[in-house]
This record gives C-alpha cells, sequence and structure tokens, in this order.
C-alpha cells in the first residue's frame, strides 16, 4: 500500500511536468492581460522541434534551445496579432493551435517521411533520469529515505526545472519591479500607461516569458518523457494546463497544485482501470478523466472558493480613446 | 455614398486582402514541398465544383458550417465568446440520435420535427448552463465553454462505450435506426424526379440552415429581442440603464448559439450516419468561429465563409488525393493560416486599407473604427 | 531488272495493306494494354499509413507489390468520417480493379459502396463484409499472442507480465485472451497485468500514457510487457528499454525499435495479406469470400531476428515451436474472445 502509494505519487510528479511548465507560462500571459490557450500549439510545436534538433544535433540542450524559439516564435505571433494589431485575442490562440497542429506533421512528413513521427532518439539526445546523492545509501532511512530514493531523486534535470520554476515565478509575480507592472497590465492598462509604463512592452515581455515556458513543456513531452515527436503529441494538455492555471486562481503555487491534481488523477486512472472500489464498485475511466474539467467550472462558478480573471484580461489595450 | 457603403467596401476590401495573403503564403508552403500551387489551386476548385460529387461534398461541409459559425455570431453579438459549439453540436447530435432510436416506428414526419427540437434543446442546455454561469456567477464563458467541450466529449465516449453501443461491435457506436429517421438527401431528392447524380451526404439540412440563417437576420436585426441583445453587447451599462435584464439576455444567447450548434447533428447523424458515434462534430465547432469572423457576424457573410470552408476542406481532400507529397494535413495548415490572417490579424492592413478606400471614395466623414 | 507495272502495285497494296495491319494491331495492342493496364487502390483509415503499426503494415505490403510489378496504385488516407464513403466510390468509379479497405471501421462505408459496384472487387482487412465482389481477410491474432505469451512466461523471472492494449475493444481482448491463455500454458501461476490505453480512437496514438502504463507495470513486478495498441505500443516499448525490462512488439517486427530490450513481436502480416491482394487480382486468381489467417497460413506469428537472438534462448525457440506446431495441428486449442465475448482465463 505505502509502496503503491509512493510509485503514484512518482507518476504524478513526473505527469505533471509539462503541466506546471505551461500553467507557468499561462500565468505570465494572463497576468497581462493577455488570453492564452495557445499554450497547446506551443507545446506541439516545442515538442517536435525539440525532437527534430535533438535528433540532428544529438544534443538535447540543443533541443530545448530549439522548443524555447518556437515557443517565442509562437508567442511573438500571438503578441504582433493581439497587442500590436489589436486582433481577437481568442482567434489568435485558435489559429496558433490549429497551425501548429498542420505545421508539425506537414515538416514532419517532409523531413522524415515517418508520418509526421521523428526518428528515434538515442540516450544521449534525451533528457535522462538523475540519480540524487545517497538516494541508494538512505534508503535504509524509514519512510523518508523511500520518499527521497522514489519521490524526489531519479528524474530527469526538466522535472526539477520545472518544480523550480514555480517559486521563480512567484518571486517574479509578486515580488519584483517587472510582476508589479505585469499585474497592474493585466488589472488596470490605463493606470500603467497613464504611469508612462508601455503596456503593449509589458505585455511582450510576458509573452516572451511565455513562449519559453510553453516550448519547454513541449520538449519534456518529445525528448524527456519520450524520445521522438509523434503527431498531436501534446493530445489537449495545454489545455488542461490552461484550466490548471485557472483553477490557482493565476496563481503560481495553486497553479501548481492543481496541476498535481490533474496528474493525479491521470495517474490512478492508470490503476483504477477495471478494479473495483470498496461501495462505488468499478469507476468509469471517463469520470476521473472528466474530474480537472468539472472542478474548473464548479470553481469559476464560484461554488468552491471564487477564481477571479484578471480585469484588463482579453482586451486590447487601445490608446488613443475619444 | 454614404458611410455605410464605404463601410461594406471597406470590409469586403480588408477580407479579400487577408484571405490572399493566406493563400499566398499557403502556396509558398505547397511551392516548398515541392509541388505547383496552381494546380493546387485548379484542383482544389475542380475538386470542389467540377462535378456533382464534388459539389455534393462541398455543400455538406458548408452545412455543418453555417450551423456553427452562426453559433459562433449569435452569441458574439451579445459580446459573449462562444467557444463551445464543438460540444454543443456533440450534445445536439445525441438528442438526435436518442429521438431517431427511440422513435424509429413513427413515420418520418413526427420524428423530424422531434429531432430538430431535441438537438436545439440539448445543444442550448449545453450552451445555456455556461451562459447562466457567466450571468450569475461570473465565469468566464471562454474557459467554461472550452470546459463544457471537453466534458462533453468524455460524455459521450462514456455514453457510447457503456450505454448505446451496440453490443458485439469494434467501434463505440450505436445501431443504425430505421429508414423513418433518414433525413432525405439531396440525391434520392433528385432520383425522385428522374435526375440521378453521385450519393453524396449532402441532405435537406442545408435548407434548413439557410433557414436558420434567414432567422439569425431577422432576429437579431429586426426583433426587439435582437436589439436588446446588441445593446448589452455593444454597451452591458447602458443597457442596465435602459431597463433590459442582462442577465436575461446573455443566458438566451448562449442557448440561442448552443441550439444553431445542436443542429450539426440534424446533418451528420440524420442526415449522414444515421448512427451515433464519437467525433462526428470534430473541428467543425472551431472553425466555426472563424467562418463567423471571416463574416463578420452577419448571417450572409457566415453564408459565404461556410462555403468558402466547404471548398477548402473538400478541395483538400480531392488535393491530398490527386498528389503524393500533399497529404491531408496540409489541408489543417492552410486552415490555420486562413484564420490567422483572415481572423486573429485582420487588423493588419486595416489603417491602408482605410485610407485607400476613404481616397477613393473622396469623403471627409471618418470610418467609425469596428470590433 | 524488269518489274512488271502491275506487280509494283500490287505490291503497294501490299505494303499498305502490311502497314494497316500494323497500325490495327498497335492499336489494339494499345486498347488492350488500357483494358489490362491494372488499377489498384487502397483507402487507409484514421490512423494514417505511417502508423507504426496497422495501416503501415498494410502500407509495407502495397510498396512491395509496386516495387516489384512497377504498377502504381491510388491510396487515400481518411480524416473525416464521410470520407470512407466517399473515396471508396470515388476507387471504384475511376475504374480500380481492386480497392482495399484497411480497418474494421470501413464496413459500413464498404458495405454500401460495394453493393454500388457490383463490377469492382473489394478486400477489407480485420472485418467481414459479405458481398460476392468482397473479400474479407481476419488474422487469428490469439494465436499469434498465445505464442508470445508462452515466451514471455518461459522468459519472465517473477511470473509477472503485463499486457497493454491500445483501444478497448473486442479484438483487442482477442490479443489479450490469447495472450492470457499462452503465459498460463506454461505457469499457470502467472500473474498478467492488463490494461487498456483508452475507449476512442486516440487510444492508439499515445505513446505517453502507453509509456506510463507500462511503467506502473513494471513498477508492479511484471519484467515482461506486450503492446498491443498501434503507435502507443512505441511508449511501452520505451519504457521497458528507459527500465531496463522487456517487451514485446505488435503486428510488424518491432525488435529493431530498441534493440535488446524487446524481447519478440507478434507478427500480423497485415503487409503480406495487403500484397497477395494486389498480387492475385493482378493474375486474376483474387477470389471473394472470407479468409481467415492463423500460424497455419503464416498470417500470424512471431519474430526472431539479430535484434533479439540474444533474448531468446535455444530451448525457448525449439519450445515455442512445438507449441505453434500443435496449435496448427489443433491438439492444443486457443480459445477466440470473440466467438463468445469472454475469455476463460484472466
Amino acid at each position: 500500500m505505502w509502496s503503491d502509494l509512493l510509485l503514484i505519487l512518482d507518476a504524478t510528479l513526473r505527469m505533471a511536468v509539462p503541466l506546471v511548465l505551461a500553467a507557468m507560462g499561462g500565468v505570465f500571459a494572463e497576468r497581462s492581460g493577455v488570453i492564452d490557450f495557445g499554450l497547446e500549439g506551443k507545446m506541439l510545436g516545442g515538442a517536435f522541434v525539440a525532437a527534430t534538433v535533438a535528433h540532428l544535433t544529438q544534443s538535447a540542450w540543443m533541443g530545448l534551445l530549439g522548443a524555447i524559439i518556437i515557443g517565442i516564435t509562437f508567442s511573438m505571433m500571438h503578441a504582433f496579432a493581439s497587442v500590436t494589431k489589436q486582433g481577437n485575442q481568442v482567434v489568435s490562440c485558435v489559429a496558433i493551435n490549429i497551425f501548429a497542429m498542420g505545421l508539425t506533421t506537414v515538416l514532419g512528413q517532409a523531413w522524415f517521411q515517418r508520418g509526421g513521427k521523428t526518428p528515434q532518439l538515442p540516450p544521449e539526445a534525451r533528457f535522462t533520469t538523475i540519480e540524487l546523492p545517497f538516494a541508494e545509501e538512505l534508503r535504509v532511512v524509514p519512510v523518508l529515505g523511500d520518499i527521497y530514493y522514489e519521490l524526489i531523486s531519479g528524474h530527469n534535470i526538466l522535472v526539477y526545472i520545472a518544480y523550480i520554476m514555480v517559486p521563480l515565478t512567484a518571486w517574479i509575480v509578486f515580488r519584483s519591479r517587472f510582476g508589479l507592472r505585469l499585474r497592474a497590465t493585466g488589472e488596470n492598462p490605463l493606470a500603467v500607461d497613464t504611469a508612462g509604463i508601455s503596456v503593449n512592452a509589458t505585455r511582450y515581455k510576458a509573452l516572451i516569458i511565455n513562449g519559453i515556458l510553453g516550448g519547454m513543456s513541449g520538449a519534456y513531452l518529445s525528448t524527456a518523457q519520450l524520445a521522438f515527436f509523434v503527431k498531436d503529441m501534446s493530445a489537449g494538455k495545454g489545455y488542461l494546463a490552461l484550466a490548471a492555471m485557472i483553477f490557482g486562481k493565476w496563481r503560481p503555487f495553486q497553479a501548481m497544485l492543481a496541476c498535481l491534481l490533474f496528474a493525479f488523477a491521470e495517474a490512478i486512472q492508470s490503476r483504477l482501470q477495471g478494479v473495483p472500489l470498496p461501495i462505488v464498485g468499478v469507476v468509469p475511466v471517463q469520470l476521473i478523466q472528466s474530474i480537472p474539467y468539472i472542478l474548473t467550472v464548479v470553481l469559476l462558478a464560484g461554488f468552491v472558493g471564487k477564481a477571479v480573471a484578471p480585469k484588463a484580461i482579453g482586451e486590447p489595450f487601445i490608446k488613443e480613446h475619444k | 455614398m454614404n458611410e455605410k457603403t464605404e463601410n461594406l467596401v471597406l470590409v469586403v476590401l480588408i477580407t479579400t486582402v487577408n484571405l490572399l495573403l493566406a493563400f499566398i503564403i499557403s502556396g509558398l508552403v505547397i511551392w516548398s514541398v515541392g509541388e505547383d500551387p496552381w494546380f493546387a489551386l485548379k484542383t482544389m476548385l475542380y475538386g470542389a465544383f467540377g462535378y456533382d460529387e464534388g459539389i455534393g461534398y462541398t455543400l455538406y461541409y458548408t452545412t455543418n458550417f453555417i450551423f456553427t459559425g452562426l453559433a459562433f455570431a449569435v452569441a458574439f453579438h451579445c459580446r459573449l465568446f462562444n467557444i463551445g459549439a464543438e460540444g454543443q453540436a456533440y450534445i445536439g447530435g445525441l438528442g438526435v440520435g436518442l429521438v431517431c432510436l427511440w422513435l424509429e416506428e413513427l413515420p418520418f414526419v413526427v420524428i423530424l420535427p422531434a429531432a430538430i427540437m431535441a438537438s436545439a434543446l440539448f445543444g442550448a442546455i449545453w450552451g445555456a448552463i455556461p451562459g447562466y454561469l457567466q450571468a450569475k456567477r461570473g465565469s468566464h464563458v471562454v474557459i467554461t465553454t472550452i470546459m463544457f467541450n471537453f466534458i462533453a466529449s468524455v460524455l459521450m465516449v462514456y455514453l457510447l462505450v457503456n450505454v448505446l453501443i451496440k453490443p458485439g461491435q469494434m467501434s463505440p457506436e450505436t445501431r443504425e435506426f430505421g429508414e423513418n429517421g433518414w433525413l432525405p438527401q439531396m440525391h434520392e431528392l433528385f432520383s425522385w424526379i428522374g435526375i440521378q447524380i453521385t450519393p453524396t451526404p449532402l441532405n435537406l439540412s442545408l435548407f434548413w440552415a439557410f433557414i436558420c440563417a434567414f432567422f439569425v437576420w431577422r432576429y437579431i436585426w429586426h426583433t426587439r429581442w435582437g436589439y436588446e441583445m446588441r445593446t448589452v453587447g455593444a454597451n452591458e451599462s447602458a443597457a442596465v440603464y435602459a431597463g433590459i435584464n442582462v442577465d436575461r439576455n446573455i443566458i438566451i444567447a448562449m442557448a440561442l448559439g448552443g441550439a444553431l450548434a445542436g443542429f450539426v447533428g440534424i446533418n451528420e447523424i440524420m442526415g449522414f450516419n444515421h448512427r451515433i458515434l464519437l467525433n462526428f462534430q470534430f473541428g467543425y465547432g472551431f472553425t466555426g468561429i472563424v467562418v463567423s469572423l471571416i463574416g463578420r457576424n452577419h448571417p450572409f457573410g457566415i453564408l459565404l465563409a461556410s462555403l468558402l470552408f466547404g471548398i477548402l476542406y473538400q478541395g483538400g481532400a480531392e488535393l491530398a488525393f490527386e498528389t503524393q507529397t500533399i497529404d491531408r494535413h496540409m489541408v489543417v495548415l492552410i486552415q490555420g493560416l486562413v484564420i490567422l490572417f483572415a481572423g486573429a490579424l485582420e487588423n493588419l492592413f486595416r489603417p491602408q486599407l482605410q485610407a485607400l478606400v476613404r481616397s477613393l471614395f473622396k469623403t471627409s466623414t471618418p470610418v467609425a473604427a469596428s470590433g | 531488272m524488269n518489274i512488271h507495272p502491275e506487280s509494283l502495285i500490287v505490291q503497294e497494296i501490299f505494303m499498305k495493306k502490311i502497314v494497316l495491319a500494323f497500325i490495327t494491331v498497335a492499336v489494339m495492342c494499345f486498347g488492350l494494354s488500357q483494358a489490362m493496364a491494372f488499377k489498384p487502390a487502397v483507402v487507409f483509415d484514421m490512423g494514417g499509413k505511417f502508423d507504426k503499426s496497422f495501416n503501415e503494415g498494410i502500407w509495407n505490403g502495397t510498396e512491395k507489390f509496386r516495387k516489384e510489378t512497377g504498377i502504381k496504385y491510388r491510396e487515400f488516407e481518411v480524416q473525416q468520417e464521410a470520407q470512407r464513403e466517399q473515396f471508396l466510390r470515388k476507387l471504384a468509379q475511376r475504374g480500380s480493379d481492386i480497392v482495399i479497405a484497411v480497418g474494421f471501421a470501413q464496413a459500413p462505408a464498404l458495405q454500401k459502396v460495394a453493393s454500388e459496384f457490383p463490377n469492382t472487387k473489394f478486400s477489407i482487412i480485420d472485418m467481414v463484409v459479405d458481398l460476392p465482389n468482397v473479400q474479407s481477410i481476419v488474422f487469428k491474432e490469439q494465436e499469434g499472442s498465445f505464442l508470445v505469451g508462452a515466451l514471455a512466461a518461459m522468459k519472465s523471472e517473477t511470473g509477472k507480465v503485463g499486457f497493454v492494449g491500445g483501444m478497448d475493444i473486442p479484438l483487442i481482448r482477442r490479443f489479450a485472451c490469447g495472450y492470457v491463455q499462452g503465459v498460463k500454458h506454461i505457469n499457470p501461476g502467472a500473474t498478467v497485468f492488463q490494461k487498456m490505453t483508452g475507449t476512442t480512437p486516440a487510444a492508439w496514438n499515445d505513446p505517453a500514457r502507453g509509456g506510463e502504463l507500462a511503467k506502473s507495470m513494471y513498477d508492479d513486478g511484471a519484467d515482461i510487457v506486450y503492446a498491443a495498441a498501434g503507435g502507443t505500443g512505441l511508449g511501452v516499448l520505451q519504457a521497458a528499454a528507459d527500465n531496463n525490462k522487456l517487451s514485446i512488439g505488435v503486428d510488424s517486427n518491432q525488435n529493431h525499435i530498441q534493440p535488446g530490450s524487446v524481447l519478440t513481436s507478434m507478427l500480423k502480416r497485415v503487409d503480406v495479406a495487403s500484397y497477395e491482394v494486389f498480387k492475385t487480382a493482378n493474375e486474376g486468381t483474387w477470389k471473394s469470400g472470407i479468409k481467415v489467417l492463423g500460424l497455419a497460413e503464416d498470417g500470424v506469428g512471431w519474430s526472431l531476428d539479430q535484434h533479439n537472438v540474444g533474448l531468446v534462448e535455444k530451448d525457448m525457440i525449439m519450445r515455442v515451436e512445438m507449441i505453434r506446431g500443435d496449435i496448427i495441428s489443433g491438439k492444443i486449442k486457443v480459445h477466440d474472445y470473440m466467438s463468445n465475448n469472454s475469455c476463460p482465463v484472466q
């Protein structure tokens, strides 16, 4: 039972990584007042580029860099369309998601002729697991030793980066000067503008960070979790990350907890399959699958706490008011 | 020449320029994978219009886009982003299928209105819940509708896998329902008057789509309710001041949008598949957003934009069939570009085109910026 | 030399006749070759021809035919529900001699189109469509799965093995049931973990989830996991390699994907099937009706090549081959899940 629990929690930590990275990206974008469910597209693009570059250079780090660049490219497309040209943010997101889906498969097919799948990466060109010091030796310590060995040690570097990103994001958003401007831009752009700070520049900066994180989440899928890219690899995880961010009320730590919760739902879902539980019997997998979405709606509806979006979200900032 | 014509010319010009840009870039992509863009264009147009079967399929796809486009437009006039047409269409189809399965003994004339009502009702409920949550609880409708798409998808999988599946078969689908529940297809209608055309899924739903477009136009611009809805959309506080019930309008707009999206079920389930199956609505809902925006949220514009996407779907399939290097994913890419340029980047050349139109009309009246 | 003018004329006429005859023959030949030009076609299902599994197997077979004979074929990958019918019909209209419909999902569309074009030949893989111009090819996946299950039980050190299925449909349960029977045949006390990736077609293409499912089995003590899950299986194979465990591939020979950690692959020779369909149709020996391919017909089997030869010991090879013979001779009866929608062993 104890080891089962540890294994489930271990799987939860791993599966939450792409969600955490993308959700942090979402925090930056939405805190600045820009809707972003183009995370799905950035994740997909990042996964494709990471696998491709890692294959060509035989270096996972170059792959990661490539993923970050494509993430930034996509978020700059989003910024140009919705910040500079004041187009519709929602439509821009839809465009990026569909564009990424088409582009990754078309290019993948044109370059590798394997139906969008990229070549298998050797272990050297991937992010493989790292054993933390003394993990094996400390196993003898009851409880804590197990936790250290199973949960904390033995992940790849992106896992650790993802969880470091959470306090970092929190610090930037709530403690730094940039964070203050960021939040103000999302709440009251007019005041920010009056104070002589460029609303659009702040949003651009936010979206650059957003692109970096979105791309990284994709790199995790194709160069850490697996060793290749396949079409539609993100499979809705970008939307799930967005839901987690909202569920976390646009706050990094809460968003991370929501990601963990959603990943936990997925982890137990694999294990509960066909296993009857006491009292309720066999739980349909679909019920567990729908938990994240239902929870998000319930929370948004204010039945459990209240999630309030940044006030200026979705509104392009137009300087010339008549 | 008044301001209205000037605006119209501007809108048409902007849309055309943006679409052209999207197609030029698509052409470049096609060229870069080693195919002739001109040949691709000809193949697509031939595939869409060159023969009876192509036309049938083009219009069949068009029908779906009209419904989902209208579903987005109605809510948009109340300034609501209905991203949920995908889920509303899915659930609407469930309603149609259930009616056809349960009432299959009854004559067609009974089933048809029941199915239409069921699709409208199911879709409307799936739209009205996010509408209610927006109106009464302030939950952002964009997010709730996205969540409702996922919930609809999971729900349908559950129902089809565990409840509705025809026992012993591979795909999670219901059994085919009786012919009383089949909406006549165009080739059947033609054969009744002695003309033989190639069978396609195109069915009577197309006319229902036209009727819906007409009523949406009447409703939004020529009724008191439509006026209220547009007032809420234009300026919520002014609407409150004018004594308009904002909450009610939001819920109604979302319910109407959901009902319209639900009609995709009539076209897909009753008109073609004759059974409930997974993902029959796939992609139509999201594309509907773009259809509506390209069509400037006006039913007439939506009809044209729906036709454009019908051509892209059918012509694109033809293109994938005729060429070796272009496969089905190229069409997705082209759609993405169309959405990017004609939707998200619609303001790209607005200032220049505005200046151009103004100089053409030689008028000094400023054009009201829209959107 | 004196030549009679008349004979010249005769000669000229004669020449004209010869030329004419030549032209006639040429035209006839051309016309004949036009009529004879063999036009095969294939409609892939939603997974697409590069799904690393089922559709790709078909494609390998049709490509082999093209390379051997130089005869090109038409193909289409279905993307929308309505396109199955559309392109089956279009290919029939264009005068295709034989059209392969890939996968059970095409059965309703084929039923319709094949009755509209009684003179066109159709072959469907993995499903039965009962029409005079349709050949239905189905496989005894339970027999091949039985073999790899037996091998897994011989190789397993923990007495625990796993099965990751793709979409939860009777067809995949047939794989699972054959596998479990094979395992229990060797080791009645063995534990078999069975998990399905999902209940929708997306379950065929979700390697991340496949990897997680396999990892959970390895964590629970399994040392060999059999993946019958299309593209999802790649994640299972990856998880085996990453965790220093073993996996079993499916459909085509997947031993080379992760050399050294794929114990074997359960071969389902869809490539042979599609190749044979084109070949027999070209030679005029194609027959409609149901074709069931099992071990005896070499329609299913297990793979042994340079990538896994180090994993399978000599006596294992002999024992597996003996079981193979016993199944063919009928000494061992393998239960088919789909015959009564249940499996006698778990």
